[in-house]
């Protein structure tokens, strides 16, 4: 039996298929031990023996936010060993002089360097002696380190002495994270800040998946899987190792549960809008381009990271952003947020107005199906404090619209930036919105955007686990060689690939190779990735010109980096297809409320989810609501339910 | 006083502001991603913007703050010396003509919406372009006149009814370095450009021209009413400050800048006066009237509070003035190249000098001061190929009340990024020996000054180095009684031994082995120990 068990700020959801019925259950988090939830929902579901537990976690993001990693000893070339502080050197903020120092991962006496130095085409300048290896493995066994990183210039060309440097600090018994391993690829910067962030949390995170996979193997004989950031899984081993793969674990099992929902029912453009407190993720996939977006140009709480990871662009407006008047009188929302503690004014304890106070001042939410009645919302408290703050601004209901169209507005701007910015068309895609405010706002987030389908997939608040349960083993391998575009690069593919048939061997699985490459026009900073092939470089010419505007045919392109990525194809679970049959939907009904559009308070109709069947199709003024959401359906708007169960919105 | 009015809709106004925002966004977007030199792509060096029908700045990305106040000059020269047509764009860069130093060249497109006669709109992209011609590859060099910094463009048209005017183009091109990178470069600046235009054509698509215009001026009260509420907390007084630049490059004479500011608190109101500065210069350090008004456009820009929209109006309670032909006003033929990035940078530690007087428990200490614009060129022996490289490398951050500066970062008016060594190493004929705080150079005081930065090159063919840095005699200042940074110093290593320091602007002549060691300022201490 597979599990997904995905945990979140407030609930932990478990996901599985039963009787051929994708089956959901929350659990409360237990953010002290995020794996007490892990296992009390499997003992509620009562697995049988042999469960296979697919895992989406927090633990590493939450180490990188609280700054709660291991005491990381950093090791680097001599002359070199601030690069890690240092960075590009460039500040966060333009106009604030009174910006944080940001804050280094490696405490300044950790940062430590070795006499050693590799040329830029891999040729050795200088080896390490056994002496100064010596002194280095001494001064890190009594400098109190919990692990080290060690990243030494231009090692993807070379790594002799970066293995060296490794076998002489193996003694100290400390968990080493080495940079040709995990991220053999130029810019030392950003490599060393990657390999650091894995030895940072390879007591955090690493320590939390073993200790989880230990008890799930005794307990239920069972064996863990972890989701990465890149969208596929990996074994708990693995992600033990490089932890620093699993950051964006859960946002990633929600693209990849939008794109599986979106393929399934035939869409293969799709935005995933996945709205939460207090942030908002959007990422764009194009299956023509192998499915969602992937970049290797993220920074989680402020340090880069490199691996590769889902193009997951970040707005910090959600259903807990603040509004306020600024000193000039314009109304701001976000990026301040009420977060748990107070929380939005309905929740009894906060008393500023919060966007999730503005949707429930308008009717679009209310506190008898809010999270199925389990947390009371308190509209007069909400309509007295709304009052107060409201300004000028004529009435309580203008101004909560307005809050609402101005974090429309900025997760408009998130969108545009994922699309517009990198040459794609929002037109072209198909939105589709979950967490528990992503239903609220998208049909008049795709009104804004000229977006005419919105697709609302079934369980929105739980599509990360859904997303990871549906995902296949992948493992991401990669070299930077810069070569010219004409050298045979077999002999580096075939390396990468021999190292991921052995660990896909290891557990009992085998894969297919998918290769490509990394090109730029000789001299350029930025470098496109194209699958590898005898026609990659016109394929590097057209994605240029159609990313970038402009192709020039005649320059000379260079490979920058070889990337693996080694599959697995996931035994196949898919949702059931139910027969559609024609309904209007009048059988899931439970009552009509007047909820506020367009400057005026509307008759509008309350489904309940549960009760629509497939096939079932209304226009709106309607609000569909469910256990952890509610779907807003303007006047406009044509809502169906297809075969999957998926609300199928067209918009007007 | 207290201003009390409201903007008539604070909500449509809040979205008309995003919306102007991100367009200019986008348009910086889209230059960065179209361009082709590492200067725009990797340091990213340039700025866009959008301008209402009377010239007014109403939206403008967050670039590069030294083209904050200056890139509104260059609409205005372009509109006044052109008559622009529909499907016009002028370019230009001329520092007396609307520019800032030649290697930032200024594209200007107006926005004609439907039959209208006169342009409702104008959208500008600026960039800073690697090589611009002139005596030294790099276009950055310690001139004496500003024919030899290169080819100088007054406002133009480079493009008409819609056509690019190949002859202007290719007597461009045939007076830079690298013509191949600078057509690609110039052509991401026109593209972004129009697609400033085709955003704006949905805008007025949305809204409609007057309620466009109505929006326009309630934006920029809105701009102006939070710079007047910030002027209101001044104390009422005239704060008066110098410091110096330590030479021109030519003389050994230090240039003073000296500035009084004026606050009007009850009018909401300052005026600023550099009278007193130096006059212009033989060497290339002079700043035209556009650098120091960005300088003091961006000073007053961080004192609010509010992640203001930088509208004209932000600047409508400030006044300015500066000496005719002086260090911060420079007239022709003065050469400036280094007055946008050593000057600017001087303007701005005399302002908070000023201000740290008024407002003491708000101002930081001196940072860097200096950009230490360091020019390599030569020929490459592995690719047979000449080569120019131009870096910029940060200093430390002044003391702040209650913190320390940051070390090793790009303060006030720039925040280019570095070139990865990995990068540099494998683009360039150079091996990086060190890259590191400069220990202890933050200047000492309650709250300490960043730390400077350290960084080795070593030669591995002959090559010309240029340098234009700063505060090698002048240090940054503490505050307070914080102690001031250290002082910056370039030393040359003929043969890996034997040090030379180097002048603070110079051109020397290097051999294969040889080794330049940059050590940047630290910033400025705040507070008694």
């Amino acid at each position: 039996m597979r599990i997904a068990i995905d945990t979140g700020g407030t609930f932990t959801d478990c996901v599985y298929f039963e009787d051929g019925q994708l089956q959901v259950l929350k659990v409360f988090s237990t953010p002290a031990d995020p794996g007490l939830a892990v296992l009390e929902g499997l003992s509620r579901i009562r697995v049988p023996g042999h469960v296979l537990v697919r895992h989406g976690t927090t633990v590493g993001t939450n180490a990188m936010i609280e700054r709660k990693g291991a005491r990381v000893a950093f090791v680097t070339t001599a002359g070199f060993e601030d690069t890690i502080v240092i960075g590009r050197q460039a500040r966060a903020r333009l106009y604030d002089w009174f910006q944080p120092v940001p804050e280094c991962l490696v405490p300044p006496e950790l940062r430590l360097g070795i006499d050693e130095r590799t040329g830029s085409e891999g040729q050795m300048l200088r080896s390490p002696t056994r002496a100064a290896l010596a002194s280095l493995a001494d001064l890190i066994s009594t400098s109190g380190a919990e692990a080290i990183a060690i990243s030494l210039l231009f090692s993807f060309a070379n790594a002799a002495n970066e293995t060296v440097v490794a076998e002489a600090l193996g003694s100290l018994k400390l968990p080493i994270s080495i940079s040709h391993r995990i991220l053999p690829e130029f810019r030392e910067y950003e490599r060393a800040s990657t390999v650091v962030a894995n030895a940072y949390l390879s007591q955090v995170a690493g320590g939390y998946i073993e200790r989880l996979a230990a008890k799930i193997g005794q307990q239920y004989e069972g064996t863990v899987e972890v989701m990465q950031s890149s969208g596929g899984i990996v074994p708990a081993r693995l992600a033990a190792e490089e932890p620093v793969r699993t950051l964006l674990s859960g946002p990633a099992g929600g693209v990849m549960g939008a794109y599986q929902f979106a393929k399934l029912a035939g869409f293969d453009h799709i935005v995933s809008f996945d709205m939460g407190g207090t942030s908002t993720d959007v990422c764009l996939v194009d299956a023509q381009l192998g499915g969602p977006h992937l970049t290797n140009e993220s920074t989680v709480s402020g340090v880069p990271i490199s691996i590769p990871m889902l193009d997951i662009h970040i707005a910090g407006a959600g259903g807990g952003s603040l509004a306020r008047f600024d000193s000039g009188g314009l109304l701001r929302v976000g990026p301040e947020s009420a977060g748990a503690i107070p929380g939005p004014i309905c929740f009894g304890r906060g008393t500023l107005p919060t966007v999730t106070d503005a949707n429930l001042i308008l009717g679009r939410i209310e506190s008898g199906t809010f999270l199925g009645g389990a947390l009371r919302l308190d509209e007069q408290r909400t309509l007295n404090f709304m009052e107060q703050a409201k300004g000028n601004i004529s009435s309580v209901e203008e101004f909560a619209a307005g809050i609402l169209r101005l974090v429309e507005a900025s997760m408009e701007k998130a969108i545009r930036v994922i699309s517009i910015e990198r040459g794609y068309d929002p037109r072209d895609f198909t939105l589709v919105a979950f967490g528990g405010g992503g239903p609220l706002h998208a049909c008049s987030l795709a009104h804004a955007l000229r977006i005419s389908r919105v697709l609302v997939p079934p369980l929105p608040g739980a599509l990360s686990a859904v997303g990871i349960l549906f995902a296949d083993a992948v493992r991401d391998f990669s070299r930077t060689v810069m070569f010219a575009s004409d050298d045979d690069p077999a002999i580096v593919f075939l390396e990468l690939e021999e190292r991921g048939r052995t660990e896909f061997k290891a557990q009992g699985l085998s894969g297919t190779s998918l290769r490509s490459v990394d090109m730029r026009y000789k001299g350029q900073g930025y470098e496109l990735n194209v699958p590898y092939g005898e026609d990659m470089v016109l394929k590097f010419h057209d994605q240029h010109r159609r990313r970038y505007g402009f192709a020039n045919e005649r320059r000379a392109v260079e490979i920058v980096n070889l990337r693996v990525r080694m599959i697995s194809k996931a035994e196949p679970l898919s949702p059931p297809r139910e027969a559609l049959r024609v309904g209007d939907g009048s059988q899931a009904v439970i009552g009509d409320r007047l909820v506020y559009f367009n400057g005026q308070r509307c008759k509008t109709r309350i489904y309940d989810r549960q009760a629509l069947r497939p096939g079932d199709s209304f226009s709106g003024p309607a609000i569909v609501t469910e256990y952890s959401s509610a779907t807003v359906l303007p006047a406009s708007d044509t809502l169906g339910v297809d075969s999957l169960n998926n609300l199928i919105i067209e918009v007007h | 006083m207290v201003e009390t009015r409201i903007p008539p809709d604070p909500i449509e106004l809040a979205i008309f502001q995003s919306a102007m925002h991100s367009i200019a966004e986008e348009m910086g977007a889209a230059l960065r991603r179209t361009s082709i030199s590492p200067n725009i792509k990797e340091r990213r060096d340039y700025s866009c913007a959008i301008f209402d029908a009377e010239r007014r700045v109403i939206a403008m990305g967050d670039h590069m703050p030294v083209h904050l106040g200056s890139m509104p000059m260059s609409v205005r020269a372009a509109v006044e010396q052109l008559p622009l047509q529909r499907g016009d764009m002028a370019i230009l860069n001329d520092p007396y003509a609307g520019g800032t130093h030649l290697p930032d060249i200024t594209m200007i497109l107006p926005v004609f919406i439907e039959m209208q006669a006169k342009p409702f709109f104008f959208v500008a992209s600026r960039a800073h372009h690697a090589d611009v011609g002139g005596t030294f590859a790099g276009s950055m060099g310690p001139g004496r006149e500003i024919f030899q910094e290169g080819i100088r463009i007054p406002p133009i048209r480079i493009m008409r009814a819609g056509e690019i005017d190949q002859e202007v183009l290719s007597i461009i091109l045939h007076n830079v370095r690298t013509p191949v990178e600078r057509e690609g470069d110039l052509a991401a600046q026109m593209g972004a450009c129009q697609l400033g235009e085709r955003r704006l054509f949905d805008i007025v698509h949305k809204y409609g021209l007057q309620r466009i215009a109505a929006l326009t001026e309630d934006l920029i009260e809105y701009s102006e009413r939070l710079m007047r509420a910030e002027l209101h907390k001044f104390p009422a007084g005239t704060f008066c400050a110098e410091d110096f630049l330590d030479d021109d490059g030519v003389g050994p004479e230090p240039l003073r800048i000296s500035v009084s500011i004026h606050f009007e608190p009850e009018a909401g109101a300052v005026a600023i006066d550099f009278a007193g500065s130096s006059p212009q210069v033989a060497g290339s350090v002079n700043a035209v009237y556009a650098i120091t008004y960005s300088a003091c456009f961006y000073v007053l820009r961080c004192l609010l509070a509010e992640d203001a929209p930088a509208t004209a109006g932000l600047m409508n309670p400030v006044t300015i003035l500066a000496p005719n032909a002086s260090l911060v006003n420079a007239s022709p033929p003065a050469a400036v190249a280094g007055g946008n990035v050593e000057t600017s940078q001087r303007i701005v530690d005399v302002l908070l000098l000023a201000l740290a007087q008024s407002v003491p428990d708000r101002v930081p200490a001196a940072s860097s001061g200096t950009m230490s614009n360091l020019t390599i060129g030569g020929f490459d022996p592995r690719t047979k190929q000449p080569f120019t490289y131009y870096e910029t490398t940060a200093g430390g951050m002044g003391a702040r009340p209650g913190m320390d500066g940051i070390s090793g970062t790009h303060c006030h008016m720039t925040n280019s990024l570095n070139t990865p060594i990995e990068a540099l190493e494998y683009a360039y004929p150079f091996r990086v020996r060190s890259y590191a705080y400069r220990k202890n150079s933050g200047g000492a005081g309650r709250f300490s000054g960043g730390d400077g930065l350290i960084r080795e090159i070593e030669l591995l063919t002959e090559s010309q180095v240029t340098l234009i840095c700063e505060r090698r005699r002048f240090q940054p200042y503490g505050l307070l009684g914080g102690s001031p940074g250290a002082s910056g110093r370039t030393v040359l290593f003929k043969n890996g031994d034997s040090p030379t320091e180097l002048p603070s602007k110079c051109t020397v002549h290097a051999a294969a082995g040889d080794v330049i060691r940059l050590e940047t300022p630290g910033g400025g201490g705040w507070g008694k120990l």
